[in-house]
């Protein structure tokens, strides 16, 4: 059940104005209103998109995410592939 | 009365968020025959838009999907994102269309869900401030689930569509369609940015000669083979079962690498 919470906190951010700037106020302070688990955590803290993906983040979720986190295409793309860190 | 409006688009967020990052030629080709179905639109003095359409968790979520999500909201609102460059606008509704639709479907044996607050993501401000900037016609938004496995096969959105065209063509005033999505594309997986083009053409030529058997015979692997995205096509299934075999044009096809999707637009004219 943990990435089906993992999805809701970012979907939380997606979608709704208040969420996202209560996250990107305080991402530590918004991910503890959350049942994360600590790797799930220290991948949403680090914004290790990589990570997130390979826990099975769903693609439409994570990209939008990444969107507000101003991440540009081409650099989605390289992350998810490892062709950078 | 005959359907009086249909046509097919994609809605790639990148055709307004990142728009100059296509090549001009192709951003000039979509644009144009957006431009273009704008036209056809206005001149067909279609009353009430019925949009099959679909989503990316703006309104859904795991915790309940449903195959098909019939909206009866009196007005909507969208996009929710606030990075796709379109400004935030509300659109009418109508919400007795949407209950005839549900009934006769109830009556008919398919049981959609049904929504009395809805808000629209890219998947349908794209088209729709492309097609109608005006926003001033009431929609009937029909939702498509093409997010989580296992999505409605091909020949039930067929047969859904089918049931769609009656009520629309029975309506004794004049209703448009629209369906959005496609074609091939990976948004947001490990193949984003990947085109199959040749799977885009296929698929675009069964859609233009009106081929329900051929649209009916997609499978979910077929789909999910051209990328997550190309489910989002099951709304164009269902528009070829509304259109009951009419045949098509394809007004634009452009592979655009910057959008990472497949972006193609179809019109669908006059009853034969």
């Amino acid at each position: 059940m943990s990435v089906y919470t993992l999805q809701k906190l970012l979907r939380d951010v997606n979608r709704i104005p208040e969420r996202r700037a209560a996250y990107f106020g305080s991402p530590a302070k918004f991910a503890e209103g959350y049942d994360l688990t600590g790797r799930e955590r220290d991948a949403l803290l680090a914004f290790d998109v990589r990570a997130l993906y390979d826990m099975g983040v769903h693609g439409l979720i994570l990209r939008p995410f990444t969107i507000l986190h101003k991440m540009s295409d081409p650099d989605y793309v390289k992350v998810l592939r490892g062709e950078q860190p | 009365m005959t359907i009086s409006f249909a046509c097919a688009a994609s809605h790639a967020p990148g055709i307004t968020a990142w728009s100059e990052a296509a090549p001009a030629a192709q951003k000039d080709t979509v644009y144009g025959a957006f431009g273009e179905l704008r036209a056809r639109l206005e001149a067909s003095g279609a009353e009430a838009l019925i949009l099959l359409t679909s989503e990316h968790w703006a309104n859904f979520f795991l915790d309940h999907m449903g195959a098909f999500c019939v909206g009866r909201a009196e007005t909507y609102g969208g996009p929710i994102e606030p990075w796709l460059k379109i400004d935030k606008r509300e659109v009418k509704g109508e919400p007795a269309l949407a209950t005839e639709i549900l009934e006769t479907a109830y009556e008919r044996g398919i049981e959609p869900s049904f929504a009395y607050e809805l808000q629209f993501d890219h998947g349908t401000m794209v088209p729709l401030s492309l097609i109608m900037p005006r926003m001033d016609r009431p929609v009937v938004p029909i939702l498509f689930n093409t997010l989580a496995p296992p999505q409605p096969s091909a020949k039930r959105c067929f047969e859904f569509g089918k049931l769609i065209g009656e009520i629309a063509a029975r309506s004794k005033r004049r209703i448009g369609l629209i369906a959005t999505g496609g074609l091939s594309h990976d948004p947001g997986e490990r193949n984003h940015g990947v085109i199959d083009s040749d799977f885009d053409q296929e698929f675009l030529a069964a859609m233009a000669e009106g081929d329900g058997a051929r649209l009916c015979g997609y499978s979910r692997a077929d789909f999910a083979a051209a990328g997550a995205g190309a489910f989002e096509l099951l709304s164009w299934v269902a528009l070829a079962g509304a259109l009951g075999g009419r045949r098509g044009e394809v007004v634009a096809y452009e592979a655009v690498k910057p959008w990472a999707t497949g972006v193609g637009l179809m019109s669908f004219g006059a009853a034969a």
